[in-house]
């Protein structure tokens, strides 16, 4: 329970927080439940990027006998898929593969020149003695001060991870010593660059590693081991869809939840008065603030009625029976509507609920601390029949991630239904099956959280210990029927409805039971720090000079004139 | 800086020196800059250029070698890779295939080449290259050589 009383500062949300995005991007939860074992994921830090990319190395190098710059080149070449680089190898053997690349290993070089004690150079079309001049391994020789102007040229243009040889139609390499000697003798700052480029290269140009998207950023980057369509949690708490970047937004695919917030930018107008914070009484028309998570509401003259629908309920809509209301299913209005009006009805449908359960969440949110007072309260009861409450906070961290997926499936089911993405690919009675289908679940699940929600409100610090154990049980069973209710709706949307389309770019992260998986500390083994490589850690001073970031602007996060290794540096060079 | 004008200065003495070698090429420096050279150059035989003299203007960067010049036609040519309009051309190695080993001497001769062996398929002149791709080679060349005739042989008379 450590971790709980450091997180309790994540729930401060700001009210005017509309904008889709960022309602669940606090969805921290420290549980016990969630584990990092076994996790598929894991966090490179500015201390591990040096070990993560040697494993890569290593492999290399022992299985093609290459020095590290070349398998260094050889990588990079392939953009750090050792898979691809050995089946190129495989296939088309290792003259191929290393031309290809521009890696020389041809070290037979041919001393006639060396017997001279001057040479010219061909690009400043000096005599210059031989040592002021370095052939590369491709045998191409040329002074000095030409080779340092090249390699400075060449990493101020941003071609510092791939610098070819000076020679016309020459495809191979720099030796990555000689570009480092040369540098440092001269320009001792662009050395350093070269070294980070090289070093990040590793994040840059892997599709197996990206940057931690926090701002101001982590310096840290997460590596994923197969799949990259997953959700992650950076050790910074940061939680995001490792293919698109943007916030975990299962079971939206990326490409609907990309359309799915601008939709919700550009029409946040239109709809406002649908999303204000109160809804008018059915029966006195008076407006009824939603004061808690759950979705059925009372107004202070008594009438009951629904949050979702705005329609009045009667006894019977109760919180143990709300699973049987149907609002959630949309009813498309009548034929003659006009269509934009249509849309923008059916729009608001799906967005009002979606706006419903990122609200409820909110409010739910504040419920972590209430319940860790009453934890407190129940514990001090010394009872000997209860004795353990971590089943509050298990139904409570299952509440939170139901709701997430509850409130993410509308926006779903909004493009999934809808005419924009997939009108070619279902007829109406196929894509009305198929919209029932997903409906029912969803009610099923809408239903279940609801009543989990209400008896999460229960104040069980005041009741008697059998009261406590029934309180028990039905958070226990709710939560694993909503846990399977997810995990069906996860299979229903991957196999019978994005599955089912001939497009296959929709595809979504698979469900996880525990959440969202938490990205663990790769191990870092220090014993091969040492190497003579050239490229360690040697390089923590301030930099300067200007290029632009390629992969993604950061604008914070950037205080003193040391810089973080783990910060891109394209991104340090602008400041 | 320094080492531009070193080699801007070596090119030069070399082009005084090769002028009788290479009949094809004359390189002019600017008595003012010797950042800005010209260059007449003969249209090879056998193609519809032959007989023309068709001059360029070279503009050479700071970081010359390193850095490739920018090179255009100031004489009008019809040809798929140079731009009708403004004498822009679409050679590699001016740009990613740039080597510092070339000189401006061997630019022109890659000019030169260029103006034997069209590449239809990366035009800046699209009707030249249309010409060319869709077969039509008479058509092209009737064009080239009426481009050649009004713009690059000395008038008479
Ligand atoms: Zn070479
Ligand atoms: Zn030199
Ligand atoms: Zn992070
Ligand atoms: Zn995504
Ligand atoms: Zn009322
Ligand atoms: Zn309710
Ligand atoms: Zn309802």
């Amino acid at each position: 329970m450590d971790d709980y009383a450091s997180s309790d500062d994540d729930y401060n949300y700001s009210d005017d927080q509309d904008s889709v995005g960022d309602v669940f991007a606090n969805d921290d939860l420290d549980f016990p439940l969630v584990s990092s074992k076994g996790s598929t994921t894991q966090v490179i830090t500015k201390e591990s990027l040096l070990a993560a990319q040697r494993e890569d190395l290593r492999r290399v190098m022992d299985m093609l006998s290459v020095r590290e710059q070349h398998a260094r080149t050889l990588l990079i070449y392939h953009r750090w898929d050792v898979d691809r680089l050995f089946g190129v190898y495989v296939e088309k053997g290792k003259a191929f593969l290393f031309a290809e690349a521009g890696v020389s290993v041809d070290e037979c070089r041919d001393s006639s020149s060396l017997a001279y004690d001057s040479v010219m150079c061909e690009i400043c079309m000096d005599d210059v003695p031989i040592e002021e001049a370095t052939r590369m391994d491709c045998g191409h020789c040329f002074c000095n001060s030409c080779w340092t102007e090249h390699f400075f040229v060449k990493i101020n243009e941003g071609q510092s991870k791939r610098i070819r040889c000076m020679a016309h139609k020459c495809n191979s390499i720099c030796d990555e010593a000689v570009v480092r000697t040369l540098l440092s003798r001269k320009y001792p700052d662009m050395a350093e660059k070269y070294e980070r480029f090289l070093l990040e290269s590793y994040i840059e140009d892997n599709k197996r590693v990206k940057w931690c998207p926090s701002t101001p950023h982590c310096g840290n980057a997460i590596r994923v081991e197969e799949d990259d369509l997953c959700e992650v949690e950076c050790s910074c708490g940061e939680q995001f869809c490792f293919n698109c970047l943007e916030e975990a937004h299962s079971p939206c695919s990326c490409l609907m939840w990309e359309l799915w917030v601008k939709k919700c930018r550009d029409e946040s107008e239109t709809v406002n008065w649908i999303t204000v914070h109160t809804k008018p009484c059915p029966k006195c028309h008076k407006p009824v603030e939603k004061n808690g998570g759950c979705n059925l509401v009372s107004c202070i003259c008594g009438q009951a009625f629904c949050w979702l629908c705005g329609g009045a309920t009667g006894r019977e809509h109760t919180w143990s029976s709300i699973a049987g209301h149907s609002c959630g299913r949309y009813k498309e209005q009548e034929k003659t509507a006009e269509r934009a009006k249509r849309d923008l009805y059916r729009y608001m449908h799906y967005h009002n609920r979606y706006k419903a359960h990122t609200d409820s969440f909110k409010l739910e949110s504040k419920l972590k601390e209430a319940i860790q007072g009453k934890i407190s309260i129940s514990e001090e009861k010394n009872s000997t029949t209860v004795t353990d409450y971590s089943w509050v906070n298990n139904g409570l961290s299952r509440l939170f991630r139901s709701r997430r997926v509850l409130s993410y499936s509308y926006a779903f089911a909004f493009y999934m239904f809808g005419d924009e993405l997939f009108k070619e690919e279902m007829s109406e009675d196929q894509r009305e099956i198929k919209q029932n289908l997903f409906e029912d679940q969803q009610q099923q699940l809408e239903g279940n959280v609801e009543r989990l929600s209400k008896v999460l409100e229960e104040p069980f610090e005041t009741f008697k210990d059998k009261k406590v154990m029934e309180i028990r049980m039905q958070i226990l069973n709710l939560s694993t029927l909503i846990d399977n209710l997810c995990k069906t709706m996860y299979e229903c949307i991957e196999n019978d409805l994005l599955g089912s389309l001939n497009h296959g770019i929709h595809s979504i992260a698979p469900y996880k039971s525990r959440g969202i998986e938490k990205a663990s500390e790769l191990q870092v083994s220090w014993s091969n720090k040492a190497n003579n490589t050239g490229v360690t850690a040697e390089v923590e001073r301030p930099e300067e000079s200007g290029c632009s970031s390629r992969k993604r602007a950061r604008k914070e996060g950037l205080g003193g004139g040391f810089f973080d290794l783990n910060l891109p540096a394209e991104f340090l060079d602008r400041n | 800086m320094q080492a531009s004008r070193a080699r801007l200065f070596k090119e030069y003495k070399e082009v005084q020196r090769e002028k009788t070698a290479d009949p094809d090429i004359q390189l002019v420096c600017d008595d003012s800059n010797i950042f800005k050279w010209t260059a007449l150059i003969k249209g090879p035989s056998e193609t519809p250029y032959e007989g023309g003299v068709f001059q360029l203007a070279f503009s050479v960067p700071e970081q010359y070698p390193l850095q490739p010049p920018q090179v255009r036609f100031l004489t009008k040519i019809f040809h798929p890779n140079v731009h009708f309009k403004t004498g822009e051309i679409c050679l590699d190695i001016l740009k990613n295939a740039w080597s510092p080993a070339w000189t401006l001497q061997s630019v022109c001769r890659a000019i030169i080449a260029l103006m034997a062996h069209p590449e239809p398929d990366s035009p800046l002149n699209c009707d030249s290259g249309n010409l060319l791709r869709s077969g039509d080679v008479r058509g092209y060349q009737s064009m080239a050589r009426m481009y050649t005739r009004l713009a690059a042989m000395p008038k008479k008379g």
